[in-house]
């Protein structure tokens, strides 16, 4: 009996035991696969580390060619935006276009940097030209080296450039002229016992054609349509050889004893200066501004009536145009002479769009 | 596969738990060692560029300035250091990127390369110029080369400058990764030890189990309990085979205790019976030596009254003594030992013939005799008491009528001796007393020579094995009453008392 009851107690702790012992095995197995899991995404984890710190080095893809933008001004916010249109039109041909002034070189003349294109061997040079000697021989220099040259906005028309992007000069002056009369005739109707004065702000580089041919819109414009009005339009030269020269020059016209009733800014240098000494010379409304291009700063000037009209350029179509023009001179040895942008001019009455639009950018 | 694991031996999976654990340390160790020195290697390059960069200003430099050396000396010195200086800014030039792309610093170098290559242009210019003394020429070149040399430094000392600004920041961010790289180790370090630690707990403590609940059975086996329950045996390494022999050798000591126990009861049940015979001879001969006078004096009496009946001539007075003294000499002689049916009827035949010389013939006496089976051993002394028996309580009071029958025949491959009598007869009561040796009578428990029926029978049982030996029949009172002895043949009796003095000598033995 008792050998009996042995062996069934041993038969039915014979099973137990099995799934005892299975049960104590997991644990290490589970614990071994564990370890050996986490050192494997140890693993991963440092051929991740190693991989990305390869990869940041790498970035970056070749272009098929190399131009240059050389501007007189560095910072303003429209050559940003002719250097942008360009930047983005370049990118579309795989094309890479540097703005030599933007930073690095602003201490270096316009000349100087045309050397240091020229010798940087680049695939093309876009560059504000004047029409001086050395300006010309610095392009025929970079034609000779292979390297075409657009100008663009001042151009150099006795140089080998290949092309000349700018705002079309008689058409802008005839539109200034054309508000010139509208300030007239709004602001200026009963103070007719003196000739108005328009001054035309110019810079003293700009001894160029471009100037004089908006110079002449204007004239021709007004001369046209002033009927008995007497207007006395002159030039004042803009010294902008130095830094920090243009705010003082502007600042001169209003310490002088004949304070213009309309300026004309060229540049929205000069038009940003123009329109900080009237408003601190007291002489917001007496003397009436028209602009040139689009700032923040300008916009409100507009909405507060200090400046009374500016003129928009198409600044992205700008430096959009500098970029086919020369790669349509890469592809077919020629181009076209002359690329002109749009322009269109804000006033009062819809200054609004465009401050909503600005707006917009921001919220984008 | 678990049962594969299962059956690796004692010091492999020993061995197989450090090594996987110290493999596991080593290899987290490598990644580690790798990462690091991946991270150091990459700290020593950031600056690297701008090391290379000032290395190549540092070359066009030297050239300018031997350039220049010679221009205002024109020694042949000067001269060859100009040609060392300017191999090694072309080397170093020609290393420059070349391609145009989104990097900054990649398209400054292009211009770089490119500048140095006008430079060096102008370089030469100049210098071929001087040496064929042509002044206005190498002043003009000197101007230019001069212009660019400018134009050159203030170009790498502006990427310079960008190179440096953005190394910085990498090497503040990898500063960064290295300082996450280090908590990381730190932690994966913590965690494989915690998990190596768990690892060897673990298994070990498996590997060990099986051996703790041997070691705790082996106590309790060593504290004198068999009665364990067996160990399954869960692997065939070394614990397993332990495990195994361990349950054989406990399953092994039981059985062969329990036959030892056998054994030594069998041994003891022999030895109480030996005990009990030798006690009822010594009983049944202490007996006889209390009921009898000097042996030796009575026989050599007894002889010489057998002579002198024969001296005299009186046969019969010889005989009778002589019946006499076989008689006493049997009761001497053969008592202590196994006899035939031949001695005891002989012995029967004696006391037959005394009786009936003492009682002047009358007790009929009637033998039917098989003679083959005379040769049947039995206990001595057992035929005698029962007759005497028969004649006391039987038939004493008879007189002449008493008949005394004895038989021996063969009855179911059994020899019977059967000793009847007309005598009074007994009650069924009496019968039953008498076997189970309760019935106490003064006449029956010493009666002639001393030697009761109690003895008789329990000296049968004892002989034969079987408690049925002896049966008494009487068809009641005054029926008369018949002794039946049924024995083993005389062939089986001989190889079982055979047998039976070979155990019971090896029985003294021990």
């Amino acid at each position: 009996m008792k050998i009996i009851r042995n062996e069934k107690q041993q038969h039915t702790e014979n099973q137990a035991p099995e799934r005892k012992f299975s049960g104590l095995t997991f644990l290490p197995v589970f614990l071994t696969a564990v370890s050996i899991l986490f050192t494997v995404l140890m693993a991963g984890y440092i051929l991740w580390f190693y991989k990305g710190s390869f990869q940041e080095e790498t970035a970056g893809e070749t272009y098929d060619r190399y131009y240059m933008m050389i501007t007189r001004e560095g910072k303003s916010v429209f050559w940003q935006s002719v250097y942008q249109g360009a930047y983005e039109r370049a990118l579309q041909e795989n094309v890479y276009v540097d703005w030599l002034g933007n930073d690095r070189f602003q201490d270096y003349s316009v000349e100087e940097q045309m050397e240091i294109a020229i010798a940087s061997g680049v695939d093309g040079i876009i560059v504000t030209a004047s029409e001086e000697e050395a300006m010309t021989a610095l392009i025929d220099r970079a034609d000779m080296a292979g390297i075409p040259v657009v100008t663009l906005y001042g151009d150099n028309t006795q140089s080998a450039r290949c092309s000349f992007v700018g705002v079309g000069s008689y058409n802008l002056g005839r539109e200034y002229g054309r508000q010139a009369l509208r300030i007239m005739r709004e602001r200026l109707a009963g103070s007719a016992d003196r000739p108005i004065r328009v001054t035309l702000l110019v810079n003293s580089y700009a001894n160029s054609l471009d100037q004089n041919i908006l110079y002449s819109g204007i004239q021709e414009t007004i001369e046209q349509e002033r009927g008995e009005t007497a207007v006395e339009l002159s030039l004042q030269s803009v010294d902008d050889t130095n830094a920090f020269s243009v705010e003082e020059s502007v600042r001169d016209i209003f310490m002088g004893q004949e304070i213009p009733d309309i300026l004309i800014c060229l540049n929205e240098l000069n038009t940003t200066c123009a329109y900080q000494a009237v408003v601190d010379y007291n002489k917001v409304g007496t003397v009436s501004i028209l602009g040139h291009y689009v700032s923040d700063t300008i916009l409100n000037a507009i909405d507060r009536s200090v400046i009374y009209a500016t003129v928009d350029i198409d600044t992205a179509q700008m430096g959009a145009f500098c970029i086919d023009a020369l790669q349509e001179y890469h592809d077919l040895g020629y181009t076209s002479q002359y690329f002109t942008a749009d322009i269109s001019l804000i006033t009062k009455e819809n200054v609004d769009e465009y401050l909503r639009g600005e707006e917009l950018e921001y919220d984008e | 596969m678990t049962n594969k694991l299962r059956d690796f031996s004692l010091q492999f999976k020993i061995s197989s738990i450090y090594i996987v654990t110290n493999i596991l340390v080593v290899m987290v160790n490598i990644f580690l060692i790798i990462g690091i020195n991946s991270m150091s290697g990459r700290l020593d390059m950031v600056y690297q560029d701008n090391r290379h960069l000032n290395q190549f200003s540092d070359a066009v430099n030297a050239l300018q300035s031997n350039m220049t050396d010679y221009l205002n000396v024109k020694t042949s010195d000067s001269l060859e250091n100009y040609y060392r200086s300017e191999s090694l800014c072309r080397n170093m030039a020609s290393e420059l990127n070349e391609e145009v792309t989104g990097q900054s610093f990649d398209r400054m170098e292009r211009n770089i390369r490119h500048m140095t290559e006008g430079y060096l242009a102008e370089v030469a210019q100049t210098i071929e110029a001087k040496r064929g003394r042509n002044v206005e020429k190498y002043r003009f070149h000197y101007e230019n080369a001069t212009r660019m040399y400018d134009y050159i430094c203030t170009y790498i000392s502006n990427l310079n400058m960008e190179q440096f600004r953005s190394n910085s920041e990498r090497y503040s961010e990898l500063q960064k990764r290295f300082r996450l790289f280090e908590i990381v180790s730190v932690i994966a370090i913590v965690l494989v030890m915690f998990s190596n630690v768990c690892i060897i707990i673990g298994f070990v403590g498996a590997l060990i189990r099986p051996l703790k609940k041997l070691a705790g059975q082996a106590d309790e086996v060593a504290k004198g309990n068999f009665e364990i329950e067996l160990l399954p045996v869960e692997s065939q390494d070394e614990v397993g085979v332990v495990t195994g022999a361990f349950n054989s050798m406990v399953v092994s000591i039981g059985r062969y205790i329990e036959r030892i126990r056998e054994s030594m009861e069998a041994e003891r049940a022999l030895k109480e019976r030996e005990l009990l015979m030798e006690g009822h001879l010594k009983d049944a001969r202490l007996k006889y030596l209390q009921a009898q006078i000097n042996p030796h004096f009575l026989f050599n009496t007894l002889n010489a009254g057998a002579q002198l009946a024969m001296m005299e001539g009186a046969d019969r007075t010889y005989d009778y003594i002589q019946k006499v003294a076989q008689f006493y000499r049997y009761n001497m002689k053969k008592s202590e030992e196994t006899v035939t049916v031949a001695d005891e009827v002989e012995m029967v035949d004696s006391y037959i013939y005394i009786l009936n010389v003492r009682f002047a013939g009358d007790i009929h006496y009637e033998k039917h005799i098989d003679g083959s089976l005379l040769h049947t051993e039995m206990p001595g002394m057992i035929l005698q008491p029962i007759v005497e028996n028969c004649v006391n309580h039987g038939i004493r009071e008879m007189g002449d009528r008493g008949v005394i029958r004895l038989s021996l025949y063969e009855k179911d491959g059994q020899v019977c001796i059967s000793v009847k009598d007309n005598g009074v007869g007994m009650s069924a009561e009496t019968i039953e007393k008498v076997l189970s040796g309760t019935y106490r009578d003064e006449d029956m428990a010493s009666g002639g020579n001393g030697v009761g029926m109690d003895n008789v029978i329990s000296r049968m049982r004892l002989f034969t094995g079987n408690e049925h030996v002896m049966t008494l029949k009487s068809e009641g009172e005054g029926m008369g009453t018949e002794v039946c002895l049924c024995l083993e043949r005389y062939d089986r009796e001989h190889k079982r008392n055979g047998g039976a003095a070979g155990e019971v000598s090896e029985g003294e033995k021990t």
